[in-house]
């Protein structure tokens, strides 16, 4: 099992032009507390886990000295130079898959889930949100979630969905998405999020769920795609005084903006797209990619396998893996105890 | 479909406002690394602090301001200085310690100060300037000006109380306000990871129900565009904003300092990460800007600091007489 935790997500402009919310590094290190609890309760006997310097990997070491649970072996991936940058999270991950993890846990926005799936291969994959639009990352309790993970991993249930990706060729440089990708006229990278609907010229989404934060909102009002369908979204925007259609939508936490759509339509898996001459292109949300001449975006159907934590569950509870049963008198207690009944 | 969209272009950022975006942090840089070497020399008084490799922050934050804003600075103020407009042949005098300086020769490096510009000074009191303005910004929101304050410190004062309180009455008061809390990794020779108690300096914001944010420190865009809309909610009534802006110093603590406590970052900074080599890399990619262009700003820049020493090294020192002037009380 390999956890990978990021210091850094939750802190970009968002807090500033939106409302977005601070996930404090204290409980990251507890969420991966709780995990390895959750792991160890599941048969897993050794978690490989991220370092950093935002005190998540040092928060953990500490506790591995004074916790009362039992909890699987840790062992720090420590042998790569810290460039606090998204390069820890990659060089973690391969670390993690060289030394033999069945499932890769990350702790991060959509940003960080985009690095590790990009790094994860065909091990699966389960993104927990810690960060600030997380379209794809999921909101999940870490307890629950390690059960899951380490349900998957030891072998016990098979509950994994293989997700799209979308795939942005721009010059030399190849990018996957796992949400959605959008052009910007921004020239810059700058502070990397989106929040100007006027900036936005079109938009790319691997799948666009009606109740989604961030940009994908605007095609999941229009037109809805499910995670595990095939197809994807494809949008152009326009202003919203010229436009045919304007959708309120909530393209980041405390912000939901008039976004002015010219013309959308679902986006067939396989099918590339020229873009539009735009500044720069954004992968799930974040400005990333700034020489845009000549870029393509194509929806991929191979992207990373990600834990199904509900399935997983599911699959625990038909096969009854938490559960016990001992044989019972009639009055429904247990027999032969020995000791008086109250 | 025949709508053709805008020319892409940042708000506010058209071919001039990146001229002057690169003159001021080719200015900065010039002037520093010109005070090095002279200060090398032993002519100059006092201690400098430099500030290369910081000028993104000065100026993506500065760019935004006018005539009724107002900034406070630290003892490594130079840049903040040169980027709320500050003389910069004043300020090389002042550094020399002549008569011709912005405080006529007495205040050196350290108190480099400019009131008509708004500029309240290079501060050698750490954590000296966020109180400071917490006034101006209380003034402008009394006057109705529109005005901003904006205070730079450092990781360490981000730890003195001075800075804490002014963070927290700007809040209580919602001042137009804003702390960028310049974090070079060190304060002297400290590392603010084992010096400061939080993960993050920005993550301070939200104890005072403000918004904190962290921008890389060495992209001149990311500062320039949280510092346009941290003082843009400001100017609307909006409150104080927490900036950390995270880089790293190109020269010591101050000039003699010998860095045991550091290893190579700054070979690699400056390789890798440089503000001036990628803002040009970048403006002549999109084709806003040209080489040769830069290359004349380059030369210009370069002029006018050559003449500042010259003029600095010719200008004459304050005398005795002088001691009697620029004091409060006349004996």
């Amino acid at each position: 099992m390999g956890i990978v935790a990021n210091p850094a997500s939750g802190r970009d402009i968002r807090r500033l032009v939106a409302k977005a919310s601070v996930f404090p590094t204290a409980e990251k290190a507890n969420m991966v507390q709780r995990m390895l609890t959750a792991l160890h309760s599941v048969g897993v006997t050794r978690v490989l886990l991220s370092t950093d310097l935002g005190g998540i990997s040092a928060a953990v070491l500490r506790a591995l000295s004074t916790r009362r649970d039992p909890w699987p072996a840790v062992e720090f991936c420590d042998q790569d130079p810290l460039t606090e940058s998204a390069q820890d999270t990659t060089n973690a991950v391969r670390r993690m898959i060289a030394d033999g993890a069945r499932v890769i846990i990350c702790l991060g926005g959509d940003g960080t889930a985009r690095v590790a799936a990009a790094a994860c291969g065909d091990v699966p994959l389960l993104p927990l949100s810690t960060g600030t639009n997380n379209a794809f990352p999921q909101l999940r309790e870490a307890t629950v979630a390690g059960l899951a993970a380490g349900l998957v991993a030891t072998g016990a249930v098979d509950a994994t969905h293989r997700a799209s990706v979308l795939e942005v060729t721009a010059a030399d440089r190849v990018e996957l998405a796992l949400v959605d990708v959008c052009g910007s006229l921004s020239p810059y990278v700058g502070s990397r999020a989106l929040w100007e609907p006027g900036q936005l010229t079109e938009l790319f989404c691997a799948f666009a769920e009606p109740d989604a934060i961030g940009l994908s909102s605007v095609a999941g009002q229009l037109c809805p795609s499910a995670r595990d369908e095939p197809d994807g979204v494809a949008i152009r925007f326009a202003p919203p005084e010229r436009a045919r259609w304007v959708v309120r939508a909530p393209i980041a936490p405390g912000l939901v903006v008039p976004v002015g759509v010219r013309e959308y339509r679902v986006l067939p898996a396989g099918e590339r797209v020229d873009l539009e001459p735009c500044g720069v292109i954004a992968v799930d949300g974040e400005r990333e990619i700034e020489r845009t001449a000549g870029a393509s975006v194509r929806l991929r159907p191979d992207g990373p396998r990600c834990v199904d934590v509900t399935a997983a569950l599911t699959e625990a509870a038909a096969n009854g893996l938490f559960r016990t049963e001992r044989t019972v008198d009639d009055d429904g207690y247990l027999a032969n105890t020995g000791s008086a009944r109250a | 479909m025949t709508d053709t969209l805008p020319t892409p272009a940042a708000p506010g950022l058209d071919a001039d406002a990146l001229l002057d975006a690169y003159r001021m942090m080719r200015t900065i840089r010039a002037f520093e690394e010109r005070v090095h070497d002279e200060f090398a020399t032993g002519e100059i008084p006092g201690f400098v602090h430099l500030y290369a490799g910081e000028e993104a922050s000065a100026t993506g934050v500065c760019m935004h301001l006018d005539d009724r804003d107002s900034i406070a600075s630290t003892h490594r103020g130079h840049g903040h200085c040169i980027a709320k407009g500050v003389d910069v042949k004043a300020m090389m005098a002042e550094i020399y310690g002549r008569r011709t300086g912005s405080c006529h020769g007495k205040g050196g490096s350290m108190h480099i100060a400019d009131l008509s510009k708004g500029m309240l000074g290079a501060n050698g009191i750490v954590g000296g300037g966020p109180p400071l303005i917490c006034g101006t910004a209380l003034a402008a929101k009394q006057q109705g000006t529109g005005g901003v304050g904006v205070a730079f410190f450092g990781d360490g004062a981000s730890n003195q109380g001075t800075t804490l309180e002014a963070m927290n009455l700007a809040s209580v008061w919602n001042l137009p306000a804003i702390f960028v809390a310049e974090n070079n990794g060190y304060a002297e020779a400290t590392s603010s990871t084992w010096s400061v108690s939080a993960d993050n300096i920005a993550d301070r914001a939200a104890g005072f129900g403000m918004p904190g944010v962290i921008v890389d420190g060495f992209d001149f865009f990311a500062v320039y565009e949280a510092a346009g809309e941290a003082i843009r909610r400001a100017r609307e009534g909006g409150g104080p904003t927490l900036i950390e802006v995270k880089f790293t110093r190109y020269f010591g603590h101050f000039e003699g300092d010998q860095q045991t406590y550091r290893a190579d970052e700054v070979a690699q900074a400056r390789d890798r990460l440089d503000c001036l080599k990628r803002f040009r890399a970048r403006v002549t990619e999109t084709g806003q800007l040209e080489d040769s262009t830069l290359d004349s700003v380059d030369t210009q820049v370069a002029d006018l600091i050559d003449a500042a020493v010259a003029e600095a090294k010719a200008a004459p020192k304050p005398t005795a007489d002088d001691l009697e002037t620029d004091v409060y009380v006349s004996y």
